[in-house]
C-alpha cells in the first residue's frame, strides 16, 4: 500500500518535472541550466525512500533528461542512478532531516552529480569545460533550495495528517 | 531488501547504462531505438505544454481584443514571416547569378516550403548543442532541413530523431556541427563548427592566407550539400595563430539564443540543384 502510494507520487513527480522542464525551455533556454527538475525528483525520493527507490528513480529521470539532449543516450541516466543510490544510502545512515543539514547534503550531492555528469560528457565528447557562462554552477544551489523546501513542506504536511 | 541485493541492483543499472553508452560510442549518426522510443513517448508532453500555454495566451488576448482581427492578424503575421524567409532566400539565389537564363533556371528549383515552428525543448546543461521543435513528420519535417531565425540567419539543421509531431535541431554552435562557409569580401572558403559555448570557429584556413579579416561577415557556401549558399551565419570576432598550419578564427553567430521562440524551417529542395 505504502509502495503503491510512493509509485503514484513518483509518476506525478515525473510528469511535473516534464512540465516544468518544457515550460523553462519555453521561457528562456538558460533556465534549463539553472533549474533541473529531474535532479529534484531523484534527490527527493532518495531522501524519502532511500537507495533502491533512489537508483530506479535516477535511471528513469536520467534517461528522460537524455531524450532532450543531443548526445550519448545514458550519460545522465548513469549519473542520476549513482546520485539516487548514493543519496539514498547516505540519508539512511546519517540523519539529514533538519533543514540546515538537509540543504548542505542536497547541495553536496547535486554538486557531485554535476561534476560527474560534466566529467563524463567531457570524456565522451572530448569537449572542454563548458559551464554555460557560469549559469550551470548555480544548478546545485537551486536544487538544494527546491529540494529542502519541498522536503520540509511535505514533512510538515505528513505531520499534520498524522 | 538485503544489502547484497541492493548492490546487485545498482551494478545491474550501472551495467545497463554502460552498455547503452558503449553501443553509441563512437557516436553514430543514428540514435538508438530506445532513445527514439522515449523521445516519441515523452516529447508530446512538451508539445502539449506549449500548446496549452499558447492557447491560454490566445484566450487572454481574445478577451480584450476583437476576436476576428486577432485571428486574422496572427495568420497574416505567420504568412508574412514565411514570405519574408522565402524572399530572403530568393534574393540571395538571385544575387548569385547574373545571366537571366541562369536566374530562370535557378528559380525553377526554388519551390520553397517554409515551415514555421516553435522551440519546445532545450538541451539541459549543453544549451548550445540542440533544441526541440514542435513540428514533426506530419508537418513535413525531414532530416537535414535548414533552420533559420526571424531575420533569415542560420540556426542549424534538423537531425534524427524526427517524430510525428516533434523534431530535433542541431545548432551551429554544437562542436559536432560542420557548415561549409565563406567570407563575404574575399570568398575564402572554410568549415565552420561550434565550440559548445555559444561561439563558432572556422577551420582549415591556412596561416598564409591574408584575406580574412576581423569584422568580416561569414556566409554559407553551399558546398556541404546541406545548407543553401548565401545564408548569413555570423561575424569574425578574432583571428589568432598557434603551432598548427591553420588560423584560429572565432565567429560570433548572428542568431540570438534567447530569441528562438519562432523559427523557420526550409525544405532542402532549395539548394539541391543539379
Amino acid at each position: 500500500m505504502l509502495k503503491r502510494s510512493y509509485v503514484s507520487q513518483l509518476i506525478i513527480g515525473l510528469l511535473l518535472a516534464l512540465l516544468i522542464f518544457s515550460l523553462l525551455g519555453k521561457i528562456s533556454p538558460f533556465l534549463v541550466m539553472i533549474l533541473n527538475p529531474f535532479t529534484w525528483i531523484v534527490l527527493y525520493f532518495s531522501l524519502v525512500r532511500h537507495e533502491v527507490f533512489g537508483a530506479v528513480t535516477g535511471t528513469i529521470c536520467g534517461l528522460l533528461q537524455d531524450t532532450f539532449s543531443l548526445g550519448v543516450f545514458g550519460v545522465a541516466g548513469l549519473t542520476k542512478t549513482l546520485l539516487g543510490f548514493g543519496a539514498g544510502l547516505v540519508s539512511r545512515k546519517i540523519n539529514v532531516l533538519p533543514p540546515g543539514r538537509n540543504f548542505v547534503f542536497v547541495l553536496v550531492m547535486a554538486a557531485i552529480e554535476l561534476v560527474l555528469w560534466k566529467a563524463m560528457v567531457m570524456f565522451l565528447f572530448g569537449e572542454g569545460l563548458g559551464i554555460g557562462g557560469g549559469w550551470l554552477l548555480l544548478q546545485p544551489l537551486t536544487t538544494a533550495l527546491v529540494v529542502t523546501i519541498s522536503f520540509q513542506a511535505m514533512g510538515r504536511k505528513e505531520e499534520e495528517v498524522a | 531488501m538485503k544489502e547484497k541485493h541492493k548492490i546487485v541492483l545498482l551494478f545491474s543499472l550501472v551495467f545497463f547504462h554502460l552498455v547503452l553508452i558503449s553501443i553509441q560510442v563512437p557516436r553514430g549518426e543514428r540514435p538508438t531505438i530506445l532513445e527514439k522510443a522515449v523521445f516519441a513517448v515523452f516529447t508530446p508532453i512538451g508539445h502539449g505544454v506549449v500548446s496549452i500555454s499558447q492557447k491560454i495566451n490566445s484566450l487572454w488576448h481574445r478577451y480584450f481584443y476583437l476576436r476576428h482581427v486577432q485571428a486574422q492578424n496572427q495568420r497574416l503575421r505567420e504568412e508574412l514571416f514565411s514570405l519574408r524567409q522565402e524572399n530572403l532566400l530568393l534574393q540571395r539565389a538571385l544575387a548569385e547569378f547574373r545571366a537571366a537564363e541562369e536566374v530562370q533556371r535557378s528559380l525553377a528549383h526554388l519551390s520553397l516550403s517554409v515551415i514555421v515552428a516553435s522551440v519546445i525543448g532545450v538541451d539541459s546543461g549543453q544549451v548550445y548543442k540542440s533544441v526541440i521543435l514542435n513540428r514533426g513528420r506530419l508537418d513535413g519535417m525531414k532530416e537535414d532541413m535548414v533552420v533559420l531565425d526571424r531575420q533569415g540567419r542560420l540556426i542549424g539543421r534538423v537531425v534524427e530523431p524526427v517524430t510525428q509531431r516533434q523534431s530535433r535541431v542541431q545548432l551551429i554552435t554544437d562542436e559536432d556541427c560542420g557548415v561549409g562557409v565563406l567570407t563575404e569580401r574575399h570568398r575564402v572558403v572554410g568549415v565552420l563548427e561550434g565550440d559548445s559555448k555559444g561561439k563558432c570557429r572556422i577551420k582549415y584556413i591556412l596561416k598564409t592566407n591574408r584575406d580574412v579579416q576581423v569584422g568580416e561577415e561569414v556566409l554559407t557556401s553551399g558546398y556541404d550539400g546541406i545548407y543553401p549558399s548565401g545564408i548569413p551565419v555570423g561575424r569574425i570576432v578574432a583571428i589568432s595563430e598557434d603551432t598548427s598550419i591553420f588560423k584560429k578564427i572565432e565567429v560570433e553567430p548572428y542568431f540570438d539564443f534567447s530569441d528562438l521562440d519562432r523559427v523557420a524551417v526550409v525544405a532542402p529542395t532549395v539548394h539541391r540543384q543539379e
